[in-house]
């Protein structure tokens, strides 16, 4: 038990490290990227001399070092700034925009997980049969399609055609949970069907590692069924590299779930930093970015966590 | 009359009564291009911003379907004082706001007020402002230091009347005097506006956003939809009533479907390509007049639109059917000259510079000019820096001479034409010079629309002599509407007042 306090305490004081570094690169970045968020808020009409004066006002003006300064000296309390154009906190849109984005990435895995780890545990169990042959093909066309192109046609067959579900969007004023959830569904799948490629793929060749192993053999020697075998035995062992995958790919769609939101208008946090990106809305851009790779770094570490739990031998 | 016939009187004014009953329950969703950045029309007047704010607020004058001025909250035109410097406008009476307050002098004043500190025309305006002030509680009277023929028209756009005790430097509270009152804001989500049960219209006919205001439905919900396919999507699936700026590539699958129907916008806007006249290649008018020459506005528009019934090309800055249409002065303005271009750039000694174009994909049609002017400029000789960047960035550098020589954009046809940008000194480009500064003040000093016309033909002359920029020509909006919705009417700015929903 110490070990694994030991290396929890380690990890999160590499985590509170990486997430400085990364306050500190997004700030950067933003700052010398062109663009300017005064100029964007007052339309193209608007002389150099309006945008300075609304420049000053929002206090883009202050040098660097003391803008650097007050995003810090926020971060601390807490505080990742207030929008510029949405007329509420960072951490309010973030939190407005939780919902779809955390129900989009639960029902997309659980898609790509519910396709994928049969798939591939067939696939491996069958190896070289025509079945196999199908999976692999299969799988190389799902993960050479863009999740948007899979959308679109998704809208025009499901939405347009058979009206079945919505286009795009994530509801009205009045509509309720059950309502909202009915728009993730073509995204979801979209977004499935192309990560279970990957995680198909990874569940096949880790499973083809483990199966020809002789602890393997050993079980089939002392006459454990074929299930056990490969359920028991085989899957459990082949764990370790599919929760790695399966562990990236949470995290990608929490932060890379961008053009399938926008494809399908959802009010999530992919479509949070392309439109913060296209105001230039700093505050948005830095806080956002930073929440996602404070997931990012958060899934990295349950995913370590859970290696320990399914594999006594791993040492952190 | 038989008993028949009264029967199906009855039941036909039952049926009339029912439907009306159902649109007066209707709520009418409209897809827009984005998410609006605020509902301040006086700091961020765009047009996504204006689309959705003139249900919430009005002006004091408005847009006729000439665009002319006519009266919205003013009760009448001004009386106007015999040297052209004071106008007293009168106002309506009985008008009140979302929160119930009384409409009069004291909210007009407030209102202009703010909007002469913080609206780029509300500066211009403000600079010739000696004052503003009440005439009791129902008029206002703004003096003049000189003559400002665009007066009306500035006061007809993003001169928004708010109460005056909502007033702020950032306003936190949106509330107007139009047909529909802000419920929720939900960014990224949706702006829900309801019908506003005390709203008070003006009279006479419709024509463009004058005229009798009746707010039918009792919701309109816009919905940001950022990617244009899946608007179009969205709209023939039946999920949105109305659609903004669609790809004109759309045009045939909108008009194929049972549930919706294009809407062609004519003249909804005009593209330019704008030259940087303070620093660079193009403080050289001979070059300027080279990179006009050289152009072929056919070719640009239709790689842009690619299909002539979204464009026209015409050298005059506004288009036909405007007070303002004139061919007067256009000249290198046409087919496309490249060699007489290329003899301009050996007269002016041209030596090899790269002509830098800033242009954009966030609006492709910009991208898409861009490349067909590099075609041209360089069969002319120019080298062709063509830099595409995002908007956000292409407005940052152009307010910076050193870091450009062309950037690409488009505008609307305002009210009134001296309001156009290239003419302001200060807009990138920074087109200064005397004959320009004598034309626009004979325009300004004009009152009648006949003074207004001849001297606006003279500042067009002026402008294609000076040469600051090069229009490239006029094009037409595309958007969709629900079949069902019967009595919509295209205007630049989509409005839903005066619309019944689908049943």
């Amino acid at each position: 038990m110490n070990r694994i306090v030991r290396a929890m305490l380690g990890r999160l004081a590499g985590m509170a490290l990486v997430l400085v570094i990364v306050a500190t690169v997004v700030f950067v970045i933003v700052r010398v990227t062109p663009g300017d968020p005064a100029a964007v808020m007052l339309g193209s009409d608007a002389t150099p001399q309006d945008i300075a004066d609304l420049r000053s006002r929002m206090g883009l003006d202050a040098p660097l070092i003391v803008q650097y300064g007050q995003f810090m000296l926020g971060l601390l309390r807490g505080d990742l700034g207030q929008s510029i154009f949405l007329g509420q906190s960072v951490g309010q849109a973030l939190l407005a925009r939780a919902e779809p984005t955390f129900f989009l990435t639960l029902f997309s895995i659980l898609i790509a997980c519910a396709i994928a780890l049969p798939v591939g545990v067939l696939s491996a169990v069958k190896r070289g049969t025509v079945f196999d042959q199908i999976v692999v093909t299969l799988t190389m066309i799902a993960s050479s399609v863009p999740s948007f192109w899979l959308g679109l046609m998704l809208i025009q067959v499901f939405a347009v055609s058979m009206g079945l579900f919505p286009a795009s969007g994530y509801g009205g004023p009045d509509s309720g949970f059950f309502e909202r959830l009915q728009h993730l569904v073509l995204p979801a799948v979209a977004l499935g069907v192309v990560n279970s490629a990957l995680i198909t793929r990874f569940t096949r060749a880790a499973m083809l590692d483990v199966l020809g192993d002789d602890y393997v053999r050993t079980a089939r020697a002392k006459g454990a069924t074929e299930r056990r075998v490969v359920l028991k035995h085989a899957l459990r062992n082949a764990l370790v590299p599919i929760i790695t995958v399966i562990g990236l790919s949470v995290a990608m769609l929490v932060a890379g779930a961008v053009v399938t939101e926008t494809v399908f208008g959802l009010p999530g946090i992919g479509n949070l930093v392309v439109s913060a990106v296209l105001r230039r809305d700093y505050p948005v851009i830095q806080g956002t970015l930073l929440v996602v790779a404070a997931i990012y770094v958060l899934i990295n570490f349950v995913v370590d966590m859970l290696y320990i739990l399914v594999d006594p031998r791993v040492r952190l | 009359m038989t008993k028949t016939t009264f029967l199906a009187g009855c039941l036909a004014a039952l049926a009339a009564q029912a439907s009306m009953a159902q649109a007066a329950d209707g709520i009418l969703t409209v897809a827009t291009i984005g998410e609006p950045p605020t509902l301040d029309a006086m700091q961020t007047p765009t047009d996504i911003v204006l689309t959705i704010d003139q249900h919430i607020f009005e002006t004091l004058y408005t847009y006729d379907a000439q665009w002319k001025s006519v009266p919205l909250l003013a009760a009448g035109m001004p009386e106007l004082s015999a040297d052209g410097l004071t106008y007293r406008i009168p106002l309506r009476q009985g008008v009140t706001f979302h929160d119930g307050s009384a409409f009069d002098s004291a909210d007009v004043v407030a209102s202009l007020t703010r909007w002469m500190k913080v609206n780029s025309k509300g500066k211009q305006v403000s600079e010739v402002v000696d004052s503003l002030s009440a005439d009791g509680p129902d008029a206002v009277v703004i003096k003049l230091k000189s003559r400002y023929a665009p007066l009306l028209a500035t006061l007809s756009q993003a001169s928004i009347i708010l109460p005056s005790e909502k007033i702020a430097d950032e306003l936190t509270e949106f509330v107007g005097t139009g047909p529909y009152a802000l419920k929720e804001r939900r960014p990224d989500q949706y702006t829900q506006l309801v019908r506003f049960d005390g709203y008070v219209s003006p009279e006479g006919e419709p024509s463009n956003y004058a005229g009798k205001r009746q707010a039918i439905a009792k919701e309109i919900r816009f919905v940001p939809v950022p990617d244009a396919n899946t608007r179009v999507e969205g709209l023939i699936s039946g999920q949105f009533d109305f659609a903004d700026s669609l790809p004109v590539s759309a045009y045939d699958r909108v008009e194929a479907s049972d549930k919706a129907a294009p809407v062609i916008f004519q003249n909804q806007g005009w593209t330019s390509m704008n030259m940087n006249m303070k620093q660079g290649l193009l403080t050289s008018k001979e070059l300027r007049q080279a990179v006009q020459l050289a152009l072929n506005p056919s070719d640009m528009m239709l790689a842009a639109f690619s299909d002539d019934r979204f464009f026209s090309v015409d050298g005059s800055i506004f288009p036909e059917g405007f007070l303002w249409h004139t061919a007067s002065g256009v000249t290198r303005y046409g087919e496309g000259d490249p060699e007489g271009a290329a003899k301009l750039l050996e007269q002016a000694g041209y030596d090899g510079t790269p002509l830098r174009i800033l242009t954009s994909r966030q609006y492709e049609f910009h991208y898409k000019i861009g490349e067909v002017a590099k075609a041209y400029l360089e069969a002319a000789g120019f080298k062709v820096d063509l830099q595409v960047v995002d908007w956000a960035t292409l407005t940052t550098r152009r307010a910076d001479p050193a870091q450009w020589d062309i950037f690409i954009t488009h505008s609307n046809f305002p009210g009134d034409p001296s309001t156009i940008n290239t003419i302001t000194d200060s807009y990138p480009g920074w087109y200064v010079s005397d004959q320009k500064a004598q034309a626009v003040s004979t325009y300004l000093a004009s009152t009648s629309d006949d003074e207004k016309a001849k001297a606006w033909e003279g500042v067009q002359s002026v402008i294609y002599d000076d040469a600051p920029l090069f229009k490239v020509g006029n094009f037409n909006g595309l958007s969709g509407i629900a079949k069902g919705i019967p009595d919509y009417v295209p205007t630049y700015w989509p409005h839903f007042w005066n619309v019944t929903p689908k049943e």
